[in-house]
């Protein structure tokens, strides 16, 4: 049905935008949870930064990466001592379509913590609890549906994610080609369109069977809490 | 805020919208202005040359700088451009078949060379010839920049060069592919890729890179810039057209380092 | 023995309040909304700031402004039991009852989890999900879950005012039920007069965030209601009482107005 360049472009895809979720939502979890639950000045301006690649170019967003994350960029420098190279690479393509994703994937968690009754934590405390031990037993399972919201939005961005990607990744097949880009590379050629309209498909197709998993996974949980 | 401030910001906003959209759908004819889709290689030079042009006419030149595949397929689809300067033929014959090129105005308005760059403070020495050791040069991790060879005109002629040169096999799966040749100048300047291959004039205009070497005009089709009207194009573009080769224009692009015709 | 003096400013006022308790039995703190009776229980239970002031229980000091003796929350081994049952939505009941008890040091074990599921009657609840409880269920379950966490201490903030009528009565019955069966001190907070007679063996009244008055129950004026003689026996005159919310057993002081 698909052919073998298309497996492995899906295949990367899937790879790439896994990772970037993996690297992105522990990140939005932990800032989420600061967002909702603590107050100190600055916190305003400390949210908009966050949300900046929301609003800014994907490409800019690359080209900060390539300052930052580049053989002559200050993290890039200090990675390349421990041997992590990240531009050019699939990891590097990774963080792009993270960085991307990122804004998406912290309003779900905030709202996902927001969600959950700061007075049920107390009891949990009254209880005995301690704050890691109210967090695990208490905090995160109340969240998890919308932490696992959290992580479709996530890897639906991540996937679909180009500029950023294309900019500080580049296109190399195998490598960092994923759907978007193959998609791209195919418009750019006379008479490309066919391969691009399936390669679309697959994406869509990828989409659909990310939204049943987290629809199957959250009702999962709510049978075993018995809801 | 209360429902009322709420509701007459929407109302101010739904306003505003709507006049800016009405103003920008506004008959461009009113303006005159020349559009000129261009590829980005052609940055500096044409920007140079349009400033003069406004300089002399009072006539303001906009242009769309991106790679000519792109910028073929917008034209195709019927973006409002006067004129569309290419980096090689196969996107102008690719514009001209869909019908939207006037084909008495087309013309081969400058030739360039194609170079082997690498970080100005790099030491490497590679000499261009068949079967060099490209592979080698490029260490155990680096890469070679390059316009993607599957649209980027420099890309396909870099590839059309290396595999004249019997060398493409052994760096084909160590490209960096860019999408647009402006972004593999960077990549190397930025030390992001040891060596890089781009047009003589894109290294000419980046400090940050020096040229290592200069493929041969036999290792590649001509590296031609042909330049068209748009059909539709506005009366005043023919000026621009018609400037575009005067003695005062081909001076200024052969100061970028483009070679001119007559 | 309860021994509590605290000082804080809240809001509209400050509070001040000190008072004892016996080390068994109930003692209720009543008063009219606002009073101040839920801080009080915030800051014995170590979820309130106190600005100055002293919390014991016992031998135990949970508090010193003096000394600068601050128990954490969940070391005081409170129970605290609201009266919205604040039940964890996502763990069975089961799960819920057990919750304190796993967190509470092995040698404190002297509360049977056994022995509170048959006082409260919630065997037959353990298997569920806390989603389709009554509310009088839930509060019996919370209840459960407050004891099993092994407190030397049970605040009860209002349990009853969730409930309606019947159930009132019933979850009242089930918390002298606990008093009889656990030798465990408690403070628990209402506006009911009719609480305060069914249950406190001493009162602490608040107002504007001062004791005003502390004592048995009978310095709690009850309510008037209308009694009527429906017949007579050798024993004396049968009389109906219109009020839901009294208990039977409960003793009445009768005033007869010709």
């Amino acid at each position: 049905m698909l052919t073998a360049t298309e497996w492995e472009v899906l295949a990367l895809s899937v790879s790439i935008a896994g990772r970037a979720v993996l690297f992105a939502l522990p990140l939005a979890l932990i800032t989420g949870w600061v967002m909702a639950r603590t107050r100190f000045p600055g916190r305003t301006l400390l949210d908009a930064v966050l949300h900046s690649s929301l609003f800014l170019p994907p490409v800019v967003v690359g080209l900060v990466l390539i300052l930052l994350f580049g053989n002559d960029g200050p993290i890039g420098e200090m990675l390349a001592r421990f041997g992590i190279r990240l531009i050019f690479t699939a990891n590097g393509a990774a963080l792009a379509a993270g960085v991307m994703a990122f804004p998406l994937m912290l309003r779900a968690c905030r709202q996902a913590i927001e969600a959950v009754d700061p007075r049920i934590e107390a009891v949990a405390d009254s209880l005995g609890a301690g704050f890691w031990d109210r967090t695990f037993s208490i905090t995160l399972p109340l969240a998890a549906p919308g932490l696992i919201a959290a992580a479709v939005i996530g890897f639906a961005a991540a996937l679909g994610e180009f500029g950023a990607v294309i900019t500080f990744a580049a296109n190399i097949p195998g490598e960092t080609q994923t759907l978007a880009l193959a998609i791209y590379a195919a418009l750019q050629q006379p008479g490309g369109e066919a391969v691009a309209l399936r390669l679309a498909g697959i994406s869509f197709g990828v989409a659909i069977v990310a939204l049943l998993s987290s629809e199957a996974l959250l009702a999962y949980g709510r049978r075993r809490s018995g809801q | 805020m209360n429902r009322r401030t709420l509701i007459s910001a929407l109302c101010a906003f739904g306003v505003t919208t709507v006049s800016a959209t009405a103003a920008s759908a506004a008959p461009p004819a009113t303006r005159a202005t020349i559009t000129v889709f261009a590829a980005a290689s052609l940055t500096d030079a044409l920007q140079a040359v349009g400033k003069a042009y406004t300089a002399r006419t009072g006539v303001p030149v906009r242009f769309s700088f991106a790679s000519s595949s792109l910028l073929a397929r917008q034209i195709e689809s019927g973006a409002k451009a006067d004129m569309f300067v290419s980096a090689d033929q196969v996107w102008m014959n690719h514009a001209q078949k869909a019908g939207r090129i006037d084909a008495g105005s087309r013309r081969t308005l400058l030739r360039g060379r194609l170079v082997l760059i690498a970080p100005a403070d790099s030491r490497v020495a590679v000499r261009i010839a068949p079967r060099f050791p490209l592979a080698q040069a490029l260490g155990a991790n680096g890469r070679l920049a390059v316009g993607d060879p599957a649209y980027v005109p420099a890309g396909i002629y870099a590839q059309t060069a290396l595999t004249r040169l019997g060398v493409w096999p052994s760096v084909q799966t160590r490209l960096a592919r860019a999408d647009n040749v402006r972004v593999a100048l960077s990549y190397v300047a930025r030390h992001e890729a040891p060596l890089g291959i781009v047009y003589e004039t894109d290294a000419r205009a980046e400090r940050g890179v020096r040229i290592v070497g200069i493929f041969s005009e036999a290792s590649h089709p001509a590296i031609d810039y042909p330049a068209a009207l748009v059909r539709g194009a506005s009366p005043v573009a023919r000026g621009f057209a018609a400037y575009l080769q005067s003695p005062a224009a081909k001076a200024t692009f052969r100061r970028y380092g483009f070679r001119t015709f007559g | 023995m309860i021994s509590v003096a605290i000082h804080r400013t809240l809001g509209a006022f400050d509070l001040d309040v000190a008072f004892d308790g016996p080390a068994d039995g109930v003692t209720v703190l009543f008063g009219p909304s606002g009073a101040g009776k839920s801080a009080t229980l915030a800051a014995i239970a170590g979820s309130g700031p106190i600005d100055r002031g002293h919390v014991a229980l016992g031998s135990r000091v949970l508090f010193d402004s003096a000394t600068r003796v601050n128990v954490p929350q969940r070391a005081r081994r409170i129970g605290w039991v609201f009266q919205d049952a604040r039940l964890f939505p996502h763990l069975r009941v089961e799960a819920n009852l057990r919750y304190g008890m796993k967190r509470a040091p092995k040698a404190a074990q002297r509360i049977d989890f056994d022995h509170v599921v048959g006082v409260l009657d919630i065997g037959h609840l353990l298997p569920r999900g806390v989603r389709d409880l009554s509310g009088g269920e839930r509060q019996r379950v919370a209840l459960g879950r407050a004891l099993l966490s092994q407190p030397e201490l049970l605040l009860l903030d209002e349990p009853l005012a969730a409930l309606d009528g019947g159930r009132k009565a019933e979850v009242l019955a089930y918390i002298a039920r606990l008093k009889a069966d656990f030798a465990l001190p408690m403070l628990y907070v209402t506006h009911s007069p009719d609480e305060v007679h069914a249950i406190a063996d001493h009162v602490v009244m608040l107002d504007h965030g001062r004791v005003v008055a502390t004592g048995t129950p009978a310095i709690v004026g009850g309510a008037r209601v209308g009694a009527e003689i429906v017949g007579r026996d050798e024993h004396g005159v049968l009389l109906r009482v219109p009020h839901g919310d009294v208990v039977p057993g409960t003793t009445l002081d009768l005033t007869i107005d010709r």
